[in-house]
């Protein structure tokens, strides 16, 4: 039987990343020993793989898995992916501490919440129900951690290209910026190195203390006010802005598991576009009327008066000016019935006007 | 941590704050079913620029009231001395029977 050909699946690529090289010179001995025992008539998978040279080189960086700061196949790195990603597409995302809800508590939750959201009336000329996107879930709070400073402090435009070995043996040009990379994890470590009181002014910095202990988060994906109501008013009920459904509308609400596990949860800060925000601030946003639009609307209408207030005081130095003559005017039409107070009028006017 | 002898506890702090950290994690040593045996559990929280210290307020069964500064106590510290008050009212109630 030939000998077996140490293929290269994806978990191997991983391992030859991570361990210590065997040289190619050694694969290539690897190639030429099993050729010569090519010669059998049995032909096996192994050996046909001799057969076509398809051997790579131990130290071969596959392109759909480039080199990694840390092992990359394992879950903390993929979650530490999916946070950054998470983190960069979601505009809107509440923070909640949540104390040993059970998996029962956690189902009840999520069905109230999801029964209200479904329920928010739609905005827009051609509305798009993204209430099935919008997900309360546990996070590793330390991964989290790891993800905000890579989010914040990496960038991946900043990253010079190094020389990396193609499978011809040559060198080429190659960027590697994604989240694992080396040049992130330099990035963070730069950037976390210097002093405190640097870092506290960073948004990251005002979002630390908050990741402490069990973490989850609320995300929208988008920022919609009249949405983050009706969630709160389900998961951090505050009359009078955000009232709890009564009981006659919403009896399941106050069933003993749901409420027993929306106890558990404490609204404790928000991340909105970027800019930390706490309980207060989350309020403030919740409560914006109409949506963006109606922001939008208002801030238009602001500029608006603005400039027609300062029109109008600009114009009223002349306006009043226009106004006295024209009343000396028609005073004069008048006055011409009968000539003696006309040059009384001139006169007057010829005062005004010095 | 001890927490069949606790019947009220009542926190407050800025979860802005440093000095939160025990406090949040005395709130998550509690066990699910807490609330069904009967403790009452109190959060407050304080505004982002509040310098207020964090507090912990706790009551036993024997009437014994705990004020703890969560600032200079670290979570270890907190459970000690909770437990400390809780393992003498577990040797009576194993004497009582």
């Amino acid at each position: 039987m030939p000998p077996r050909i140490r293929c290269l699946t994806a978990r191997g690529l991983g391992s030859a990343v991570n361990t210590l090289r065997i040289p190619s010179r050694s694969a290539a001995l690897l190639v030429s020993s099993t050729s010569t025992a090519s010669s059998t008539p049995r032909h096996y998978a192994t050996a046909v793989a001799a057969k076509s040279g398809l051997t790579l080189p131990v130290d071969y960086v596959p392109p759909t898995k480039p080199p990694t700061a840390r092992p990359s196949d394992v879950r903390k790195s993929q979650l530490l992916r999916t946070y950054t990603s998470l983190l960069r597409s979601t505009p809107l995302m509440l923070i909640f501490q949540h104390n040993n809800l059970t998996a029962i508590e956690w189902a009840a939750v999520r069905r109230e919440l999801r029964v209200a959201l479904a329920n928010v009336p739609l905005r827009g000329t051609e509305p798009i129900d993204f209430s099935s996107n919008i997900s309360l879930q546990v996070i590793r709070t330390r991964i989290f951690d790891v993800a905000l400073k890579v989010v914040e402090f990496f960038d991946p435009l900043k990253v010079r290209p190094t020389m990396a070995r193609t499978i011809t043996g040559s060198r080429a040009p190659v960027t590697y910026n994604h989240d694992l990379s080396k040049s992130a994890y330099e990035a963070v470590k730069e950037a976390t190195k210097g002093d405190s009181a640097q870092l506290a002014s960073t948004p990251y910095g005002q979002l630390a203390p908050l990741l402490v202990g069990p973490i989850a988060i609320l995300t929208f994906p988008t920022v919609s006010p009249a949405h983050l109501a009706a969630a709160m008013s389900i998961l951090a009920p505050s009359p009078p802005a955000f009232p709890a459904p009564s009981r006659k509308k919403n009896p399941n609400y106050y069933e003993p598991v749901a409420q027993s596990g929306l106890q558990k949860l404490l609204l404790i800060g928000g991340r909105i576009e970027g800019k930390v925000f706490d309980l207060d601030g989350v309020k403030w946003v919740g409560g914006i009327e109409h949506g963006l639009e109606g922001l939008h609307a208002q801030l238009v209408g602001m500029l608006q008066s603005a400039g027609l207030g300062l029109t109008t005081t600009l114009e009223g130095a002349s306006k009043s000016l226009w106004l006295t003559m024209e009343s000396r005017r028609s005073v004069m039409e008048e006055a011409e019935k009968g000539p003696e107070p006309a040059p009384e009028a001139a006169a007057e006017v010829e005062k005004k006007e010095s | 941590m001890i927490t069949h002898f606790i019947t009220n506890v009542s926190t407050r702090f800025n979860p802005f704050s440093a000095g939160a950290k025990s406090a949040r994690l005395f709130l998550t040593s509690l066990p699910p079913s807490a609330r069904a045996n009967g403790m009452s559990i109190v959060t407050e929280l304080l505004p982002r620029t509040s310098t207020a210290a964090s507090t912990l307020h706790i009551k036993f069964k024997d009437g014994k009231q705990l004020n703890l500064d969560c600032e200079n106590l670290g979570i270890k510290s907190i459970v000690e001395e909770v437990d400390r008050h809780s393992r003498a009212l577990q040797k009576q109630a194993d004497i009582d029977g």
